[in-house]
């Protein structure tokens, strides 16, 4: 109330007009943001990428995904009319730059992907650099996600279990798996064992298109 | 330069020392609710009558603090405000809920905060809309899996008013220290005019 004994008419004044000094003065201010600077554990960062701990494969994000692992960020930085085309489900799209300069989440687990690897693994050291740890890319970026989620070729010869848990996990995606002869199986370029280094731009384009046509 | 707070956020302190400054936080946080009166459902309810509207003046004192504060630790680097968790939106979930909030609130004139610490003090009421709380709780849990594509519906992310606006984060906080004294003004205007029954208001009848 108004006429509350407790009250100190000079303290109330004194305060708003402090308020009213750091209001203006953050109007001509502007904005208080700096150049974000990270910085980085040089060693740690090289230990990291040696023992390949910087990078998921397709399938295990697929499980994570699936899983419902607690705070999982797929971020995707391709151009926006590619993500409209198709993109991995759950997935954000999130520009490079953005990267740079978004609120993160210290607790979330954050898996970067792009059409090949390379734009992803940027994006991985500059939220690497922000501080952030659970930071993970797609080496293969949505090509082998493609590939190994959306149309594995899994040999005849491999064990039952196995085959039956990659086709649930497939299927769950909305993807279909193919059977095929052990000697195609392994003849098959992968872009994990390096022979196809450099996928192409038409190859993705032409199984997103075959992904389509099966209305999925 | 950067690189100071949040501290928790740079690991200047673990999981556990965090817990121990949230619980020593919010003990002072209920002591001070409690110093202002806001134990009091009585007291809370005037803001809905326009008899004493010390909850406006609280919330917005906060507001003006803490905004004030980020702002100017921020400008000086102390504080990485990229690192300063903000709640996501969701457009229509957050109205429902708010309006949902809102006759909670009127009709037992404690919110969540200010009913913990009224039944700190042993107030029966606060005790009562505490054992709602969690009934409450429990029920939107168990009905959470039929209403979870509404919940995540109108998601706008971590959105923030220099974003809608498409202003300086300055100006925000210049135009929202305004708001708030001005809503000062007005809230003591209006309870002047409560006080004073020879001049009758129409909307406190």
């Amino acid at each position: 109330m108004t006429t509350d004994a407790r009250r100190r008419p000079g303290i109330e004044r004194a305060l708003a007009v402090l308020a009213i000094v750091g209001g203006v003065l953050a109007v001509i201010a502007g904005s208080p943001a700096r150049p974000t600077r990270g910085s980085v554990d040089v060693t740690e960062l090289a230990r990291i990428v040696e023992h390949e701990e910087d990078h998921v494969t397709a399938m295990e994000l697929a499980r994570w995904i699936r899983d419902d692992r607690p705070r999982l960020r797929v971020l995707d930085i391709r151009a926006d009319s590619e993500f409209a085309d198709f993109h991995i489900p759950a997935a954000t799209r999130v520009p490079l730059a953005e990267i740079a300069r978004m609120p993160l989440d210290s607790a979330a687990t954050y898996v970067l992907y792009s059409e090949g690897g390379t734009h992803a693994a940027q994006g991985w050291f500059l939220l690497r650099a922000r501080g952030m740890t659970h930071v993970f890319f797609l080496r293969g970026g949505l090509y082998e996600w493609l590939e190994q989620v959306m149309n594995p070729r899994v040999a005849s010869t491999t064990p039952r279990a196995q085959r039956d848990s990659i086709r649930a996990l497939t299927l769950w995606f909305g993807g279909k798996m193919t059977v095929v002869d052990s000697a195609s199986a392994t003849t098959t370029p992968s872009v994990l064992d390096g022979e196809l280094s450099a996928p192409h731009k038409s190859d993705t384009r032409e199984t997103i298109r075959k992904i389509r046509r099966r209305a999925c | 330069m950067m690189g100071g707070a949040p501290f928790y956020e740079f690991g200047r302190f673990g999981e556990g020392t965090s817990l121990v400054i949230a619980v020593l936080l919010g003990i002072a946080f209920g002591w001070f609710l409690e110093q202002g009166g806001m134990g009091n459902a009585r007291k809370l309810s005037g803001q809905f009558y326009f008899t004493d509207l010390s909850v406006l003046k609280l919330m917005f004192s906060a507001i003006v603090t803490a905004m004030l504060g980020l702002f100017w630790l921020s400008w000086a680097g102390l504080l990485d405000l990229s690192r300063v968790y903000v709640p996501e939106t969701f457009i229509a979930p957050q109205i429902v809920g708010g309006l949902v909030f809102g006759v909670g609130f009127a009709t037992g004139g404690l919110c969540p905060g200010t009913s913990c610490v009224a039944a700190a003090t042993g107030r029966k009421d606060g005790l009562a809309l505490i054992a709602g709380m969690l009934a409450g709780v429990f029920v939107f849990g168990e009905a959470f899996p039929a209403i979870d594509r509404f919940a995540d519906s109108t998601a706008r992310g971590a959105w923030t008013l220099p974003q809608a606006l498409g202003l300086s984060q300055g100006t925000v906080v210049g135009i929202l220290v305004a708001v708030a004294l001005g809503a000062f003004a007005g809230a003591e205007w209006l309870e002047r005019r409560a006080e004073h029954p020879a001049r009758p208001m129409k909307l406190a009848a």
